[in-house]
């Protein structure tokens, strides 16, 4: 065996010994080593080079890239996530046909879905979800992050909240808590547009928030151009901002108008 | 299993924003290898790699990848600006030889940025501009590999381009072809070198570079040297040549004349010639070749004489001083080689080429003097003219002569411009002008019966027989200005001096014509506003300032039309030296000067195709307020483009549909100037609309335009030759045309057949240098909008299409070549025929006469001739003298024209030439010299003058072309020019009447 890929295996059973331990810091320090001695595999993306090892390597590498995401899960770092999962797509999408299938693929999909939806990037997940087949979107896995995507865009803000309580893997509660706060977002988005004020009561409720102290906190937070006064929130200011232009539709008709009359009568 | 395959950037992307250095690493090199496919996704990315390159701690090369990666997405992103300077970031990992189009582009922008950082450098003289070195680094790294990969030709055009002297001169010693890459760099340096200066500082190091070779190409060095005007250059080598013992090192000496010659710089030739060191012995012999100058030669009216003295002077010479037989035979050559330089052996040969190769076709006059109807002052005259051209330089004046009550309709200035028609039919005849005009001049102090219109007119006249070699006949004409008051004489005398001197900034004759000005007449001053113009060609001398301070201080239009056109003729050829000038004309409020300042633009840039006078042309072509400055602009544009005439129809392509009938007219000339005798099939696409066109004088423009582009070509080479002179005849004989177009017909007609259809109009020399006189002479033709006379600078254009053997006796031996093209390609345009019946019914007799003529020439040509050389000798017998030698010479001469003209059924893929020939510019390519053959070129050249080797100097020689028609052609005294031609015609064809008498105006 060659001892390359030997030493990288040993590595990664430690990194997975430090990850039962829930040693991150030991994890994440491996992790980085391991990628550095990943490169030196010439077998792995972007070269796919057919060497003698390429489907133990090739497998090895998903398997530490899956999980490098999920760590990145467990630490809480989105960033991360994203570079580890760009880095592991490969795997699935372009040496996909030469590899075992990953128990973990849909999982991890999933995931990324999920961040997608958390990071309100819309546009990113649907196409991601062209990409998948569709025996794909049957797996509960990519299935939840569907069904929560349809709930969220028909504001059907209830349904996505309750949706954490069945979650597929326990890995995605840390998204389904990032998702609330992007449902919070997107409630105090409309409630701006829809009303001029709200009491401090109806808010409280309309934006999921069990007490008013969070509440306070939270419009200090993200809505500083809110104003609290008397019991109630006034969103007055934030509309101020943005005066729309009048057409002067009525001049312009007339004005046609009569082009058209000095026109028939020049022919 | 195939190979799997990438489908995204994105986990390289990813991997940038890893913590860990050497994970960036080999992102970036992956990175770097698959940008060609994933660039679109890369160049989101792009700020990161900006960053990574930006980043100090990074190690060297990492950096440099970096900026390599985003020099690449730049590139396909189309910033090429900043894809060079991170190309540039990327220092040596930037490789000059990879094969891609990347690369390629890249070096293709970073040559032409160095280049433009360099000329603009050189331009604002601040020789400490700062280039970045590393753009520096590549060019240098790119000039290097072309030079190690043998493309020495790449390497030379970069070198120019980006100034780099040094590196051209690499180039050209390493190159493997030595001689060939100089005269490909030569050739480089005229079409591409913009910049008159430093045009010099290349053509000054190819010079460098030619002395320094084991074998100098003379030819080429002499040419170079010719653009740099160091005559003193030229002369050494002459004489070193010249000295040689080698018999063909005096051939080349001889052909390099000739071909300096060609580029028809008087004032350079003259200075050569004069440099020339005299034989070292006595002085008593070295006078009597001396005074074979051509003053003397010149002036000389007995015809004998000069015979004599070409070929009896070298053998005296021998007899005399056999002691030092070297100082003898240098003598000799000196002798020859003076002749040359002073362009008499090539006018005299050319003389006697478009002598024996007449081929126009009288029948076409005839047809226009019947229709024109005889008060029509401006159509009769018109004829006049084309009668001239058509007889350019052949010294044919038949048709004056069998028309002399016609003729004698012409009063006034009709009358001026009859008699100086005669001086364009006889250009070229140097020796016997002045003799042949004689009738017509001044009559000393006396003023003499004749007209002052006649009299001014033969001045004229003297001055285009002697265009640009008028040694001897300037103080004559100095004398005749000086001795009147008539301003109608005046004004030949100055326009005649003008042509005489054209560039030779003789201080004298300017202050005579300067003296005529100030005499404030409007007819005087006008033809010596063009003079000073003519004699200070190409000087850029501070006149220019004098002349433009009495242009604004006098009254009379015509005046300052003539200086504007002077101040322009100055700054011929200077470039951007003539800037000043220009900037100070095109801004004056008087839209002459205004327009003058077009003819400045167009003669400073003759031929440079520069971009900016372009600009600046079309400008004024669009904005200027004056008809008469928008029509000169997009004329001048013509000028501008001559020497990339394909450039011509697509820049005025959308002024000939400008609604400005100015403008249309200007377009329509622009291309007959720059596409003259080119043919060019877009050229000739152009200009048919406009032959319609509603406007009277853009028709005219047209016709005449077309006739310039399609002077020598024939119906087999474009068809639609034969509908334009269809076009043209119906015209002329059309009661209603309108006069203006009517005229442009009949000069197009002139035109078409030009010097008996053995010339074409040529502004550049075979060596790509302009035509000094040519282009002056169309410029000042271009004038005719205002004064017709000026018409007959036309001539000065021409330029014979033959190739002209000569050998060492600088005679014309019996030589033959291939031409690998089928005749009819090129064979001369079939003579007219039946004569349209309106005419027929007017003047049956001539008519018959004519067409029976016209038969007899088409079928028993050599018949013909031989009649013809026989009265020839029989009348001229006693005044020639040298009727026997001439006799077996004829017999082959008559060969010349036959064998070609005979039609065999199907047609030869070739022909055999024999010297000398006409070779029209589209067959020069197909010529090729035979191998077997006893002579040799000294060069091979499809045209014009080649000296040959004698490879059986034993054998004794045939000549083909001999003196006879000059020295039979009109017999010498008092101006009884009962021409050869004339008199030959009248025996070929029984019914034709006894050759007239001498004749002469009666006023």
């Amino acid at each position: 065996m060659d001892p390359k890929l030997t030493e990288v295996s040993q590595q990664f059973d430690r990194f997975k010994a430090a990850m039962t331990r829930k040693d991150y810091n030991t994890c994440t320090q491996l992790l980085s080593q391991l990628k550095v001695l990943l490169t030196g595999f010439r077998s792995l993306p972007p070269l796919f080079e057919d060497t003698p090892n390429a489907i133990r390597e090739l497998t090895l590498a998903r398997d530490i890239y899956e999980h490098a995401v999920l760590l990145s899960v467990k630490v809480e770092d989105q960033d991360a996530f994203e570079r580890d999962f760009f880095q592991l797509k490969p795997y699935y999408t372009d040496a996909g046909k030469r590899l075992p299938p990953s128990p973990n693929e849909y999982m991890i999909l999933g995931l990324n879905l999920l961040r997608l939806l958390v990071q309100n990037r819309i546009a990113e997940f649907h196409t991601e979800l062209e990409l998948l087949s569709s025996t794909a979107l049957e797996n509960p896995c990519i299935k939840h992050a569907v069904e929560l995507e349809q709930s969220f865009m028909e504001g059907a803000y209830n349904r996505v909240l309750s949706a954490k309580q069945n979650v597929p893997n326990e890995t995605y509660g840390y998204f389904m808590d990032l998702l609330a706060k992007t449902v919070r977002d997107e409630i105090a988005g409309c409630s701006e547009k829809a009303y001029d004020y709200l009491s401090i009561k109806d808010a409280r409720q309309m934006l999921l928030f069990t007490s008013d102290q969070e509440l306070l906190e939270y419009v200090k937070e993200e809505h500083p151009e809110w104003e609290m006064k008397d019991g109630f929130v006034f969103f007055q200011k934030a509309k101020d901002s943005a005066p729309c232009k009048e057409i002067p539709s009525l001049q312009l008709i007339n004005q046609t108008l009569s082009y058209a009359r000095e026109l028939e009568r020049i022919v | 299993m195939a190979a799997t395959m990438v489908s995204s950037a994105g986990g390289l992307l990813a991997m940038l924003n890893e913590s860990h250095p050497s994970l960036k690493l080999h992102a970036l090199s992956n990175l770097n290898s698959f940008v060609d496919q994933f660039w679109p996704e890369i160049s989101t990315s792009v700020p990161i790699i900006e960053s990574l390159y930006e980043d100090e701690e990074f190690d060297q090369h990492q950096r440099q990848l970096a900026a390599l990666l985003v020099s690449k997405v730049f590139y396909y992103l189309g910033e090429l600006n900043d894809s060079l300077s991170y190309a540039l970031g990327a220092g040596s990992l930037f490789d000059v030889s990879e094969d891609s189009d990347y690369v390629h582009t890249l070096l293709a922008k970073a040559i032409d940025e160095y280049a433009s950082i360099k000329s603009k450098a050189a331009e604002s003289n601040d020789e400490a501009a700062n280039v970045d070195p590393r753009l520096e680094a590549i060019v240098e790294r790119m000039l290097d590999k072309c030079i190690t990969d043998g493309k020495y030709q790449q390497a030379m055009g970069i070198a120019i381009e980006c100034r780099r002297l040094d590196k051209l001169e690499e180039a050209i010693t390493r190159s493997d072809n030595v001689h060939g890459t100089l005269s490909y760099c030569i050739n480089v340096s005229h079409s591409f070198v913009n910049r008159r200066e430093y045009r010099r500082e290349v053509l000054r190091l190819l010079v460098k570079v030619y002395q320094k070779l084991p074998s100098p190409d003379y030819l080429s060095i002499c040419q170079c040297l010719m653009f740099l005007d160091e005559p003193e250059g030229v002369v050494s080598i002459l004489e070193k040549l010249l000295r040689s013992e080698n018999k063909d090192d005096a051939l080349l000496a001889f052909q390099i004349a000739f071909d300096l010659v060609e580029n028809e710089h008087q004032a350079f030739l003259l200075n050569v010639r004069d440099h020339l060191p005299v034989p070292k012995t006595q002085p008593l012999q070295t006078v009597q070749p001396g005074s074979n100058d051509p003053p003397s030669a010149q002036n000389d009216s007995s015809t004998a004489e000069d015979v004599q003295m070409n070929e009896g002077t070298p053998a005296s010479n021998v007899n005399v001083q056999d002691e030092d037989p070297k100082e003898v035979i240098y003598a000799e050559r000196l002798n020859k080689i003076k002749g040359i330089l002073s362009g008499e052996t090539s006018i005299q040969l050319t003389l006697q080429f478009l002598y024996s190769h007449n081929k126009s076709d009288l029948l076409i006059l005839k047809t226009i003097k019947q229709s024109v109807e005889m008060r029509n002052s401006v159509c009769h005259s018109a004829t006049i003219y084309a009668n001239a051209i058509m007889h350019a330089g052949t010294t044919v004046d038949t048709f004056l002569r069998e028309n002399l009550d016609w003729l004698s309709r012409a009063t006034n200035w009709a009358k001026f411009s009859a008699t100086a028609g005669l001086g364009v039919i006889h250009r070229g005849h140097l020796q016997q002008g002045r003799s042949l005009m004689a009738p017509y001049l001044p009559q000393g102090g006396a003023g003499g019966g004749g007209s002052p219109y006649s009299e001014g007119g033969a001045l004229y006249a003297l001055g285009l027989i002697h265009a640009n070699h008028g040694e001897g006949i300037k103080q004559f004409l100095r004398d005749s200005l000086r001795s009147t008051n008539v301003e109608v004489i005046q004004h030949g005398a100055c326009l005649g001096l003008g042509l005489a001197a054209l560039g030779t900034a003789d201080e004298d004759i300017y202050d005579d014509i300067k003296n005529v000005l100030y005499t404030d007449s409007a007819v005087a001053g006008e033809a010596a506003g063009i003079s000073m113009g003519l004699l200070m060609v190409g000087t850029a001398s501070e006149k220019a300032g004098e002349m433009l301070t009495y242009a604004h201080e006098t009254q009379h239009e015509k005046i300052i039309r003539g200086l504007a056109l002077g101040i322009a003729l100055t700054v011929y050829g200077r470039e951007e030296e003539a800037d000043t000038l220009i900037e100070q004309m095109t801004r004056d409020q008087d839209p002459i000067l205004r327009y003058g300042g077009m003819y400045a633009l167009a003669l400073a840039y003759s031929g440079t195709a520069n971009n900016k006078a372009i600009r600046q042309l079309l400008h004024f072509a669009v904005s200027d307020v004056s008809d008469d400055v928008r029509r000169t602009a997009v004329l001048a544009l013509g000028f501008v483009l001559y020497s990339e005439p394909e450039q011509t129809p697509r820049i005025v392509s959308l002024l000939s549909e400008s609604y400005n009938p100015h403008v249309r007219y200007g377009a329509a000339l622009a291309v007959g100037i720059s596409c003259a005798g080119t043919g060019l099939s877009e050229a000739i696409s152009l200009l048919e609309p406009l032959t319609s066109d509603v406007v009277d004088f853009v028709r005219q423009g047209a016709l005449i335009a077309m006739a310039m582009v399609m002077v020598q070509i024939n119906e087999a080479n474009d068809s639609r030759v034969g509908t334009f002179r269809r076009q043209l005849e119906k015209i002329i004989l059309d009661k209603h045309e309108d006069t203006m177009s009517k005229m442009g017909a009949i000069l197009a007609s002139g035109i078409l057949d030009a010097g008996g259809r053995n010339v074409t109009i040529r502004l550049l020399s075979k060596t790509k240098h302009d035509k000094i006189t040519a282009v002056v002479g169309l410029s000042v033709f271009s004038q005719f909008w205002y004064w017709y006379p000026l018409i007959y600078f036309i001539s000065l254009a021409f330029s014979p299409t033959a190739l002209i053997g000569l050998n060492y006796d600088l005679k014309v031996p019996r030589f033959e070549f291939l031409s690998h093209a089928k005749p009819s390609l090129f064979e001369y345009p079939k003579p007219t025929t039946v004569p349209t019946t309106t005419s027929a019914v007017k003047l049956p007799a001539a008519v018959l006469s004519t067409s029976a003529k016209a038969k007899a020439r088409a079928k028993k040509e050599a018949e013909q001739k031989e009649k013809e050389k026989a009265t020839a000798e029989k009348t001229d017998l006693s005044s020639a003298g040298k009727g026997k030698s001439s006799n077996e010479k004829d017999g082959d001469s008559m060969q010349v024209d036959t064998p070609p003209e005979k039609k065999a059924e199907p047609e030869p893929s070739f022909e055999i030439l024999i010297n000398p020939a006409r070779v029209v510019p589209a067959q020069e390519k197909f010529i090729k010299f035979l191998e077997d053959s006893r002579y040799v070129p000294v060069k091979s050249s499809p045209s014009g003058f080649v000296l040959l080797r004698d490879l059986r100097p034993n054998e004794p020689e045939v000549l083909s072309l001999t003196d006879a028609p000059s020295s039979t052609q009109s017999p010498a005294g008092g101006g009884s020019t009962t021409g050869q031609q004339g008199s030959a015609s009248a025996m070929a064809v029984d019914e034709e009447p006894q050759p007239p008498a001498p004749f002469e105006y009666t006023s």
